[in-house]
C-alpha cells in the first residue's frame, strides 16, 4: 500500500458536507456551560444539540440511527469543530465500531441508536487494577446460570463511568481456558444491584476515572454481547480503533495549540531563546507529520484496509506530539506554573497519562514488534548478561 | 500515469538497481560507475514529467526517488534525472541545458541551499553530469561547467566543484521559485526515506535470523522496542514526505513548500535515527568497511544537510506562514 501513490486529498462530496456543517452551525452555536455543571454533563448537552442536526455517527449505517456515510466524514466533522474552538464529537466511534462488529441484529437496533443520540452513555469497563496493559491477566468473573451470569471483581480507569448509563464490561467467562478464548463481553446497565462507582481524583484534579465494583451482580445472556469468548477480539478490535490517528479528536486541539505557539513565536521575535523557538518549530513538525500520517490513514481506509496493529503506530506519534507539546507551551507560558487550577497546566498534566491509556508506549512496542516486524516470540527465559 | 503503467516503470527501475547495486564500499570504482549511469539515462526517466502537463506526478517521482534509496546505488538519479529536468521544465516550457549536455544540480559548498554569494559552489550528485544548474535566492538560474571531484562523506555520491563563470540562463518567478525548492526536498527526502527504509528492513530479517545465548536476538524485547521505535520514526517519515509529494500534485507551491520542509525537517532527525538503531541491531558486523551498513549511514547523515539542515527548518517553521 506505501509503495504506490496515494490520494490524500478530500473526496469530492466532503467539501458540501462541511460547508453544510457550517450553516448549520451558525444556527446552532456551542450551548454556555453552566456554573458548576461538570464538563460530561456540558459535553453530554452539546452531543445531543449535535446529534439533533445529524451530526453525529455519520459512518454508521442508517439502519443503526447512523447516516451510512465513511469514517471520513465524521473525522471531516471533527476537523470543523476543532477549527472553531468547539469541543469534538463525544468519543464513541470505537464502541460503536465494537457493537456493529460483534452484537447481534438485535442488539445493534437496540443500543447503537441510542448510543449515538446521547440516550445511552456508555462507558469502557476494560482495566482492572490487577490487569491494567495485560488484559489476559483480568480476573472479574462472571459465572453462567441458568439464563443469566453473575459477575463479581473490580475495575479501574473507567473514564465518566459516574455519568455513564451502560457499561461495555470484559469478564472472564472460563477460568482455565486461555485469555484470548475465555473473555466475554457484556453490556451492563449501572443502576444494576450490586454495582458501585466510585471516581478516582486525577492529579489534574478531574474526576474522570472511576473505579467500579461489581458484587454479585446480575447480567442477563441478552446483555452478552456476541458469543462467550468474543471478548478478546472485541477488545483488539475496540484498541485498534481507539489507537488510530482517525477517531479521537485531538489532532485539531494540538493544531490550535501549535498555532497559539507560532503566534508567541511571531510576536515575541528575539526576545524568545533560539532553543525555545526551535522547539515550537518542532511541535509544528510533530502535529502537521500526524496531520499528514492521519490523512494516509484515511486514504488506506478509504482503500480497504481496516485498522489493525499497525494503529499502534499512530498511537506512539500521537503521545510524541502531545507530550512535546505541552511541554513545550508550559517553556513559553511559564506563569501557568505559578496560577491555580491554570487550563494549560491541566492539559500538561493529562498530557503525562498519553502514553499509560490506550495501552502504554511500551506495549504498543511490543505489539509493532511482534504483529507489524513479526518478530519472534520469546522461546524460553531470558538470561543474557548473567554471569 | 495509470496504476499499471507506474508499476510497470517502477519494475523495470528495480531490476536496473537489482544489477547495477553495489555490495561494498571497494565496488565503488568509476568505471562501473560510468556503465550504471548509463544505464539509468537509458531508461529514459528524466522524459518522465517534460511532457505537457507531466506524464508522471511529484509522488510517483518521490516513490522513484524512494525505490533508489534503497538499494546502495553510484547513480545518479535525484541530481541528473529528477531535479535538473523538473527546474529546466519549471524555467520554461521545453528549455532544456545546452544540446548534447547532462546537467545536475548545484549547490552551496556545504550541501545547503545556494545563498547570495555563489563564489564557492559544487555540483552535487553529479555521475554523468557535464554542467550545474544553480539557483540563487532570488529566482536567478545560472549554469556551470564542472571542476575536479570534491571530497564528500557520502561514497554513493559523486561532488565536484563548479567552475566560474557562470552563465544565466532565465529566471524563476516567486510560485516557481517555491516549487522547485519544494520538489527538490521532496525527492531528496523520499530517497533518504527509501535508504532508512530498506535498512530498518535489513536488520529486522538480521534480527530473526542472528541467534546470540541459544535464541533469535530478535525475541529480546530490548531490540524489539529499538526496531519498533526505528518503524515509528520511519513511518512519520513516510507520511510526511507522501503528503508533502501529493501537496506539489495539487495544492499551492506555498503550501507545498511548508509541507516539504515539514517533511525534510522529520527525514534529517528520524532517518538517522532508524539507520543508527538499524545498526545497533546488527551489532559487530555493521562496524566494518566491508558491511553495507556505513553506505546507508554516511548516505542519511550527509542527507540530513542537503538543501536544508534541521536547524534552517525548525526556526522558520516556529512562525506562522505570512498571509498574504
Amino acid at each position: 500500500m506505501t509503495d504506490t501513490p496515494l490520494d490524500f486529498g478530500d473526496p469530492a462530496d466532503l467539501d458540501r458536507l462541511r460547508r453544510d456543517f457550517r450553516a448549520w452551525l451558525a444556527g446552532h452555536p456551542l450551548p454556555e456551560r453552566r456554573p458548576d455543571e461538570p464538563l460530561p454533563v456540558f459535553l453530554h448537552r452539546w452531543h445531543r444539540q449535535l446529534h439533533s442536526g445529524g451530526w453525529v455517527g455519520l459512518d454508521v449505517p442508517e439502519r443503526y440511527g447512523g447516516r451510512g456515510l465513511s469514517a471520513l466524514h465524521q473525522v471531516a466533522i471533527s476537523d470543523e469543530l476543532g477549527a472553531c474552538h468547539a469541543p469534538g464529537i463525544p468519543r464513541i466511534g470505537y464502541l460503536a465500531h465494537a457493537l456493529m462488529e460483534f452484537a447481534g441484529e438485535d442488539q445493534r437496533r437496540r443500543w447503537l441508536p441510542r448510543m449515538l443520540a446521547g440516550d445511552d452513555v456508555w462507558c469502557q469497563g476494560f482495566s482492572e487494577p490487577g490487569a491494567g496493559s495485560d488484559l489476559a491477566g483480568m480476573s472479574t468473573l462472571a459465572t453462567r446460570h441458568d439464563g443469566h451470569y453473575s459477575v463479581r471483581g473490580q475495575k479501574l480507569w473507567t473514564s465518566y463511568a459516574q455519568y455513564s448509563g451502560l457499561c461495555l464490561l470484559l469478564a472472564r467467562t472460563d477460568r482455565g481456558a486461555p485469555a484470548h478464548r475465555s473473555i466475554t463481553a457484556f453490556a451492563l446497565p449501572l443502576d444494576r444491584p450490586g454495582v458501585t462507582v466510585r471516581p478516582l481524583r486525577a492529579m489534574n484534579g478531574d474526576d474522570e476515572f472511576c473505579e467500579l465494583f461489581l458484587d454479585d451482580v446480575r447480567i442477563e445472556e441478552s446483555e452478552r454481547i456476541g458469543a462467550e469468548g468474543d471478548g478478546w477480539p472485541l477488545a483488539m478490535t475496540t484498541v485498534s480503533y481507539e489507537r488510530n490517528a482517525l477517531d479521537t479528536g485531538h489532532i485539531s486541539k494540538y493544531g490550535l495549540l501549535v498555532e497559539r505557539l507560532r503566534r508567541v513565536a511571531r510576536d515575541r521575535r528575539g526576545e524568545l531563546p533560539d532553543g525555545l523557538l526551535s522547539e515550537i518549530g518542532r511541535c509544528f513538525v510533530d502535529y502537521e507529520v500526524l496531520v499528514a500520517h492521519a490523512r494516509r490513514r484515511t486514504a488506506e481506509r478509504l482503500g480497504g484496509q481496516a485498522a489493525g496493529p499497525e494503529s499502534s503506530i499512530d498511537k506512539l506519534l500521537m503521545t510524541r506530539t502531545e507530550q512535546r507539546l505541552y511541554e513545550t507551551a508550559l517553556k513559553v507560558f511559564p506563569g501557568e506554573l505559578h496560577e491555580e487550577g491554570g487550563e494549560l497546566f491541566g492539559d500538561y498534566l493529562y498530557s503525562r497519562a498519553a502514553s499509560v491509556y490506550g495501552g502504554t508506549s511500551q506495549i504498543q512496542r511490543n505489539i509493532i514488534a511482534k504483529r507489524v516486524l513479526h518478530l519472534p516470540s520469546l522461546s524460553k527465559p531470558p538470561n543474557p548478561g548473567a554471569t | 500515469m495509470e496504476a499499471e503503467e507506474f508499476l510497470l516503470v517502477r519494475d523495470l527501475f528495480r531490476s536496473f538497481a537489482g544489477r547495477f547495486r553495489i555490495g561494498s564500499a571497494d565496488e565503488v570504482k568509476p568505471s562501473p560507475r560510468a556503465a550504471a549511469q548509463r544505464a539509468l539515462a537509458e531508461l529514459g526517466l528524466g522524459e518522465l514529467r517534460r511532457s505537457s502537463p507531466p506524464a508522471a506526478t511529484v509522488q510517483e517521482c518521490a516513490l522513484l526517488a524512494e525505490e533508489h534509496g534503497r538499494q546502495p546505488l553510484t547513480t545518479s538519479l535525484l541530481g541528473t534525472v529528477l531535479l535538473a529536468p523538473e527546474l529546466l521544465r519549471v524555467l520554461g516550457a521545453g528549455r532544456r541545458s545546452d544540446s548534447g549536455t547532462t546537467a545536475t544540480v548545484a549547490l552551496a559548498r556545504d550541501l545547503r541551499f545556494p545563498r547570495a554569494d555563489t563564489s564557492e559552489l559544487v555540483a552535487w550528485d553529479c555521475e554523468g553530469a557535464d554542467s550545474a544548474l544553480c539557483v540563487t535566492p532570488d529566482g536567478a538560474v545560472t549554469q556551470a561547467e564542472l571542476g575536479p571531484l570534491a571530497p564528500s562523506a557520502d561514497l554513493l555520491r559523486g561532488i565536484r566543484t563548479v567552475r566560474s563563470p557562470q552563465r544565466i540562463i532565465g529566471r524563476l518567478d516567486a510560485p516557481g521559485h517555491q516549487h522547485w525548492q519544494a520538489y527538490a526536498l521532496v525527492m531528496v527526502s523520499g530517497e533518504l526515506v527509501g535508504a532508512a527504509r530498506e535498512f530498518v528492513e535489513l536488520s529486522v530479517g538480521y534480527a530473526r535470523e542472528r541467534r546470540q545465548y541459544g535464541q533469535a536476538i530478535g525475541e529480546f524485547q530490548a531490540v524489539q522496542h529499538l526496531l519498533a521505535d526505528a518503524t515509528v520514526a520511519l513511518e512519520a517519515c513516510v507520511s510526511a514526505t507522501r503528503y508533502a509529494a501529493w501537496c506539489l500534485d495539487n495544492e499551492p507551491p506555498e503550501r507545498a513548500l511548508t509541507a516539504a520542509r515539514v517533511a525534510k525537517a522529520e527525514v534529517n532527525r528520524s532517518t538517522v535515527e532508524a539507520v543508527q538503531a538499524g545498526m545497533q541491531v546488527f551489532g559487530g558486523i555493521a562496524q566494518t568497511w566491508e558491511h553495507i551498513a556505513h553506505l546507508y549511514l554516511r548516505k542519511v547523515l550527509l542527507g540530513a544537510t542537503v538543501l536544508a539542515t534541521t536547524a534552517d527548518l525548525l526556526v522558520p517553521l516556529a512562525e506562522p506562514e505570512v498571509t498574504r
